[in-house]
């Protein structure tokens, strides 16, 4: 469903130039979970950006669900985010004014969704997370993994079919994180396909495919990967 | 798409800052709409016709110190001076100069003094048969005086027995009858009404009856007198400028002074107001500025504390225009309460200075016309720092913790 052939972003600052990625190849398939690691400023982060269309790269070829990416317009960007992805950020990015009903409902609106179906999906969500009871609590009432579970809900709520996620567990202790990806890993036994950058090597062995950034372009891992897929297939 | 409710519960979440602009745009409300109104009052004040050709006369004034002449013999002769002067198309012995400032008025009673009954406040003039002339009034019926009613003396004895009063003299007296022909009482002096002005203004352009003028035909002055000459619009200051040579000319043991046109004697009378209303166009002018200063201000102060939750909204799927529109409606949200709080206090503020200044019952249009023009200014301040918003990147959502 992703596809990224000779993927490149250079950024460019009066001081220095940064390729960020370079010749970046990826393919992933529907239903995959794939967690990324890499050393810091390896090009992590610019990947999932880059993935999930909240920044345009300099060259190559990006297919989402067989959509070229380069040749889409702001508003049609801001609309296959809305409809076909999920994001959890690591710092949560709950807005702080809104309550976690509301938090929840941002997406939704933008996606011009009904009340009441709103009210029934995000319902569905907080009780999936585990927090049902809250859903009048300001985001600062809560502890971080309750946070990030909120944060979860929100990007659950609109039923994408992709979900990225940048250090989803770095801000929280490892009883939170483990909690954190269960819920990630029910959510990929539910169909979505899932991208998550991680230091922790421990969550990362946890994920059926593990593909590493070194210096903008991805090591060398394909019998690894291949190994890690069949295992995957058999698994199902 | 609009989230009205979902801003609201925010903006009551974080609210000092809303209420500060609400306050100041209710303020500025209140303010602007009463400013407005008095302004427009001053200008139409300022503005209203005199009835006289202004720009074509100019008055001065004289004073005798020699005793070798009688004064109203000596003003005789000057009149026919001035008349004979190039250039001068009539010139005038008068009392006082209309719209100076300066004049003598008293109640005109239609039964003699000490009878009671119907009278009105008159600004009234001393001079003759030249007087419309000079003046370039009009008359509506009647007559000018004769020359044989003029009457020029030194014996207080002597009174005159004629007048000619203003249109809106006549109706305040004689509401249903014409009053030319009838008499009227200065005192117990009678004065038959042989002609009817259509419009002319007395030394007051404030006084509660500024329209009520009454010319007498009679010369008796003392050592100091006062007159206009009408001449050319272009001839005018040329004129004004020999005025005193001719005067001193004719006979020299005397001052001239307050050599004026007709226009300056009314805007020096009118100085205070019009510093007033340029004073207040300043004052809402300025409270305007700041107000969408104000707006402007915290609007980008707002962007900048909401950074990362604009771009999280933009990666969850906020098109520009859903950012833009966020903006727009929550200024609209604080703009709207403030307005609503500025049309009561711009209706207490209207009430306070009716009791207290005696000025016009605020009408509820300049209010609206304020409160939208508060509006429009307070979208427009928004929209700017709005588009800044909108094109924050989504990427800041990963980018910064
Ligand atoms: N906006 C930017 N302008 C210039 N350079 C940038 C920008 N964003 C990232 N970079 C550079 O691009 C490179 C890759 O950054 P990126 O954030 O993708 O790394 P990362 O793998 O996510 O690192 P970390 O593990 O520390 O989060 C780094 O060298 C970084 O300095
Ligand atoms: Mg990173």
């Amino acid at each position: 469903m992703l596809k990224m052939n000779n993927i490149s972003k250079l950024y460019q600052t009066e001081m220095v130039q940064t390729h960020a990625l370079r010749d970046f190849n990826l393919h992933v398939e529907e239903g995959e979970f794939i967690a990324v690691t890499g050393p810091s400023g390896s090009g992590k982060t610019t990947f999932l950006n880059i993935a999930g269309m909240l920044e345009p790269f300099s060259s190559g070829q990006y297919l989402l669900d067989g959509i070229d990416v380069g040749k889409l317009n702001d508003n049609q960007r801001a609309d296959v985010r809305n409809q076909k992805i999920g994001f959890i950020f690591q710092g949560f990015n709950l807005i702080p004014d809104l309550n976690l009903y509301e938090n929840i409902e941002v997406p939704l609106r933008y996606r011009g969704i009904k009340a009441n179906e709103r009210k029934r999906r995000i319902e569905q969500c907080l009780e999936q997370v585990g927090l049902a009871s809250r859903a009048k609590h300001l985001p600062q009432q809560l502890s971080g993994g309750q946070q990030q579970r909120v944060a979860i809900a929100r990007a659950l709520a609109g039923k994408p079919r992709f979900l990225l996620a940048d250090e989803p567990t770095g801000n929280l202790d490892s009883l939170m994180a483990r909690q954190v990806m269960e819920l990630l890993e029910q959510i990929n036994r539910d169909g979505a396909t899932i991208i998550m950058v991680t230091h922790d090597p421990e969550l990362a062995r946890r994920a059926p495919r593990n593909i590493q950034v070194v210096d903008g372009q991805l090591a060398d891992f394909t019998l690894y990967q291949g190994a890690q897929t069949l295992k995957n297939v058999a698994g199902v | 798409m609009l989230e009205i409710k979902p801003i609201f519960h925010a903006l009551c979440r974080s609210k000092i800052g809303a209420i500060l602009l609400l306050l100041q745009i209710a303020i500025t409300t209140a303010i602007v709409s009463n400013a407005a109104f008095i302004i427009e009052d001053k200008v139409s004040y300022l503005s209203q016709e005199t009835g006289y050709p202004e720009d074509e006369i100019f008055s001065f004034h004289v004073m005798l110190f020699g005793n070798d002449v009688e004064s109203h013999q000596q003003f005789e002769l000057d009149e026919t001076m001035l008349r004979g002067l190039p250039n001068v198309i009539d010139a005038v012995y008068i009392s006082n100069t209309p719209l100076s400032g300066s004049g003598s008025s008293s109640d005109f009673s239609i039964n003699p003094a000490p009878e009671p009954g119907l009278s009105a406040r008159t600004a009234y003039f001393f001079t003759d048969d030249h007087a419309l002339n000079t003046l370039g009034l009009e008359l509506a019926s009647g007559r000018n005086f004769n020359e044989s009613e003029v009457i020029v003396t030194d014996n207080n004895e002597q009174r005159a027995n004629v007048t000619i009063i203003t249109q809106t003299l006549a109706d305040e007296l004689f509401s249903d009858t014409d009053a030319l022909g009838k008499t009227v009482y200065l005192g117990d002096i009678a004065l038959k009404i042989v002609g009817i002005i259509k419009k002319a203004k007395g030394p007051w352009m404030k006084d509660s009856r500024p329209d009520n003028v009454a010319l007498i035909p009679y010369i008796n002055p003392n050592i100091s007198g006062n007159f206009i000459v009408r001449t050319d619009v272009k001839q005018r200051a040329q004129l004004a400028s020999t005025i005193e040579d001719e005067m001193l000319k004719s006979y020299d043991k005397r001052v001239i002074i307050r050599v004026r046109g007709l226009d300056e004697a009314k805007e020096n009378y009118m100085a205070q107001d019009t510093l007033m209303m340029r004073m207040l166009i300043v004052l809402i002018t300025i409270l305007v500025l700041v107000t969408a200063l104000g707006i402007f201000g915290l609007t980008l102060f707002n962007i900048s504390k909401r950074t990362k939750q604009i771009g999280t909204r933009r990666a969850l799927g906020a098109r520009k225009s859903a950012i833009i529109n966020y903006f727009l409606v929550e200024n609209a949200m604080i703009c709207t309460a403030g307005l609503i709080l500025g049309v009561i206090a711009a209706l207490l503020l209207g009430q306070l200075l009716m009791q207290h200044f005696s000025i016009a019952a605020l009408p509820p249009s300049y209010i609206a016309g304020t409160a939208l023009m508060v509006f429009v200014m307070s979208l427009l301040a928004v929209f700017g720092p709005a588009k800044r918003a909108a094109n924050i990147s989504p990427s800041i959502a990963t980018r910064s913790i």
